[in-house]
């Protein structure tokens, strides 16, 4: 990606996250945030959407992620067969892979997981605040409803903080089109006056975000970075990805409130369903190239260095070539293509590097990130993964 | 049941009779039939003959017969309790397949409806006359603007056929497959049983349907991405207002469905009823047939084989542009209303998406037995070369030589008369 554009990515959701933070202080009436824990582990999951082993970790894969395979790998534990038995839908997979259990909810995000997510699990029984738990995410199959359960033990007083940074870009750009002054013009200021419209008539419940519980207007400082940095991306002509943006958002706020769970999910992969096999495979290499980078920012940043586990896997992945699904297309077909995905521990969590051929189950990853807080999860199908210990 | 008989079957007193046999089955495999059924006007020929076959199949077990083949599923759904979904049985909605999919039996589910289908299929047979030994082409066509990579060009196809150099140029088999007399849509038009839905042309542009002689526009099924741009801006336009919400787009795609968009088809498909539902049919469905011109070839050649088992599917794949900003956060979008840059062509990557949906489009007609006996030729026009499936019944081709469009046309036409 072009420097310039990068920085301009990164200004924006550095202020972003500015304005998350400034206006939560003003919600707790406080004049400065709490300190974020400096001490105790640090869990990132990175989850991606649907990929196929066949254009991963495969012969024919490889060059598909040069950093996951040749940097990662070998200091890795890494699950070759991590089973999806649930609904392959994206709302429904990573309430399963946060609760531990198979979710069997509504696939568009309507009804919250049925039972308590990891996130309550940890806030519940640590009593951590509410900057502690946060998922940042690309998807827009997903709502702030999988901050928290509908379990009433736990609920959204226990949840997670959740932000959509591509919903945004997303908002601002499309209701532009529809009013359809942009293909009228290219008079910037048109364009500019066009997306304040947007972003003034925006805050974080229309966004569908649930930044602590709160929805504030945005900040004017983060509301004018953001407006500088959409007019340049519609000014020119390179490609900017969804990933990219949750990306340095969520660099941002591990900068910011270092939270000790960390869920971020990219979806750039999934421009398969519209028929694009190339595009699929440009969202598996920002992929790759981004979770190389979250890794040397684990090892750069103070509050994560020395203490982090990172665990990367796909949501499913893809159905077979020949199906009557229309292959990678989709991800529906009840078959090992669709179902079987893999996971890479990388960190505090991985003892000892190596390839661990038993099948495990998307349902495992909830206990094992409590066992590495040492939480107990007693009401989970999944099981802790003993490869991966505090 | 006598008035099964396929050539009169479709009047209102058959419907009637079709609808009381879908009744007799368990309730969740009711909405695709009954959706069917109501659209069988616009229903290709194969799909009709199928259609009453079917439920000519289900008529033949009487009723002791057909509870204890469907006992099962309908104990499944006892489990599921539909009874208590928000179920349409009038048709499939999106609603429909989420609660499916959702339910813990939705595996076993699936099984029982297969076991059901089959069973009932194997009665049918007699019924459907889809003759298999009818002599069929798959063609596809990477033209010359692509810039197919060579070194693992073929990888994809494995060992199902062979890579053969073209002599000459290339770009002579297309018009020959076009050409005035000699075409392929003069040839099948001779047969006194052909209709235009035994040969299809799909293209990513015009280059494939804008060569056909006027002549032979009425003996096929020709369908154009480009062509169908105001259609498909219009309703990608209508497609985006839904909200995000399951019971919301169900109600969408029903308005889309029968919205009246008469003054936004091409030319081409003037008073082609059964076509342009196919279109709009094909837009629901999604597989990215709005988005990109190669994934509406593949989509549209997929439906076109699985729903009217032509006997000549000749699909060309073309060029996309290169994203613009924005195209892969709002990739849903029209990019051209989105940004003002003008579009610039990706080669490399079309090429790339053209190999695999020219192989899926192959993979497509071997699921369906009419096509056992077929011949598929892919032609990539860059390189100059053709990989060649022939069927079992055909001589193999043993020359390392190049071999001229000429001779490939003839092994075409003489399995399309065979």
């Amino acid at each position: 990606m072009e420097s310039t554009r990068r920085n301009l990515l990164k200004a924006a959701a550095m202020l972003l996250v500015d304005g998350l933070a400034s206006s939560r202080a003003r919600a707790l009436g406080i004049t400065r945030l709490p300190d974020a824990p400096m001490d105790g582990p640090k869990v990132i999951v990175l989850t991606c959407g649907g990929i196929r082993a066949a254009e991963t970790f495969h012969e024919d894969g490889f060059r598909n992620i040069p950093h996951l395979y040749g940097d990662l790998l070998p200091h890795s534990v890494f699950y070759p067969v991590v089973r999806n038995n649930g609904v392959t839908s994206h709302y429904n997979t990573i309430s399963s892979i946060l609760t531990g259990n198979w979710q069997r909810v509504d696939d568009w995000g309507k009804t919250p997981p049925a039972s308590p997510t990891i996130f309550e699990y940890l806030r519940k029984r640590l009593q951590t605040p509410a900057d502690d738990a946060w998922l940042i995410s690309s998807n827009k199959a997903l709502t702030s409803q999988i901050a928290a359960s509908s379990d009433r033990a736990y609920g959204p007083r226990y949840g997670a903080n959740v932000v959509f940074p591509k919903q945004l870009l997303i908002d601002a750009v499309v209701s532009a089109a529809t009013h359809g002054r942009v293909a009228q013009t290219t008079d910037r200021t048109a364009m500019q006056s066009e997306i304040k419209t947007i972003l003034d008539s925006n805050n974080y419940e229309g966004l569908g975000w649930s930044a602590s519980g709160e929805t504030s207007n945005l900040g004017s400082e983060m509301h004018s970075s953001l407006l500088r940095a959409i007019e340049d991306l519609v000014r020119t002509n390179a490609p900017v990805t969804g990933d990219e943006f949750t990306f340095l958002v969520s660099v941002e706020v591990m900068h910011r409130f270092a939270p000790s769970l960390l869920v971020i999910n990219f979806s750039d992969v999934e421009a398969a369903h519209f028929g694009s096999y190339s595009l699929h495979l440009a969202g598996i290499r920002t992929l790759d190239r981004l979770a190389f980078e979250l890794w040397n920012e684990v090892q750069t940043n103070p509050g994560y260095r020395g203490r982090t586990t990172l665990l990367i896997l796909p949501e499913f992945g893809r159905d077979l070539d020949g199906s009557n699904t229309n292959g990678f297309f989709n991800h529906r077909q009840d078959h090992d293509s669709t179902r079987t995905a893999w996971m890479m521990c990388l960190g505090q969590g991985a003892k000892a590097a190596g390839v661990i051929g038993r099948p495990v189950q998307h349902i495992d990853v909830c206990p094992t990130i409590a066992s590495l807080f040492g939480v107990s999860t007693p009401d989970v199908l999944g099981k802790s993964l003993a490869e991966i210990r505090a | 049941m006598n008035h099964r008989n396929s050539n009169r079957a479709g009047g209102a007193q058959d419907l009637a009779v079709y609808r009381k046999s879908i009744a007799r089955l368990p309730l969740t495999l009711r909405p695709s039939l009954n959706q069917q059924l109501a659209q069988w006007e616009t229903l290709f020929p194969f799909e009709q003959k199928h259609l009453a076959g079917f439920l000519a199949g289900i008529d033949s077990f009487n009723s002791s017969a057909l509870d204890a083949l469907t006992a099962k599923l309908r104990a499944l759904e006892v489990k599921m309790d539909v009874n208590h979904w928000s179920f349409s049985e009038t048709g499939d909605t999106l609603e429909n397949a989420g609660q499916l999919a959702r339910s813990s039996y939705f595996v076993e589910w699936r099984q029982e409806v297969q076991t059901i289908f089959n069973a009932i299929d194997a009665r049918a047979t007699g019924a459907v006359q889809t003759n298999p030994a009818h002599g069929r082409v798959i063609l596809l066509f990477l033209p010359e603007n692509l810039p197919v990579r060579s070194p693992d060009t073929w990888k994809r196809w494995g060992t199902s056929g062979r890579e053969i150099k073209i002599a000459g140029d290339a770009r002579d088999l297309r018009a020959l497959v076009n050409g005035g007399q000699s075409g392929v849509c003069n040839l099948l038009a001779q047969d006194d049983t052909h209709n235009n839905a035994d040969i299809w042309f799909v293209d990513a542009d015009e280059s494939l349907t804008g060569a056909l002689p006027p002549t032979a526009l009425p003996a096929a099924s020709c369908l154009s991405y480009s062509a169908l741009k105001p259609l498909r801006d219009e309703f990608l336009q209508e497609l985006n207002r839904i909200p995000k919400d399951m019971s919301a787009a169900d109600q969408t795609v029903t308005t889309l469905r029968q919205a009246d968009w008469k003054r936004w088809w091409p030319a081409q498909l003037a008073g082609q009823e059964r076509l342009r539902n196919f279109v709009v049919n094909l837009f629901l469905s999604g597989n990215g047939a709005l988005i990109f011109s190669n994934a509406f070839v593949e989509w549209a050649a997929s439906e076109a084989l699985r729903r009217a088992r032509p006997r000549a599917m000749v699909a060309c794949f073309g060029m996309r542009s290169k994203p613009k900003p924005f195209t892969s956060i709002a990739i849903f979008e029209n990019q051209q209303r989105i940004s003002p840059e003008p579009d610039v062509d990706d080669p490399e990557n079309s090429a790339i998406d053209a190999m695999i949906l020219a192989h899926y489009i192959w993979l497509a007609a071997c699921r369906y037995t009419e096509y056992e006996q077929a011949l598929c030729v892919c032609v990539c026009e860059h390189l100059n070369t053709a990989y060649i499936v022939t069927p079992p019944d055909m001589k193999p081709i043993a020359s390392a030589e190049p071999v001229t469009s000429e001779t490939i046309y003839s092994w075409i036409t003489a399995r399309l008369t065979s």
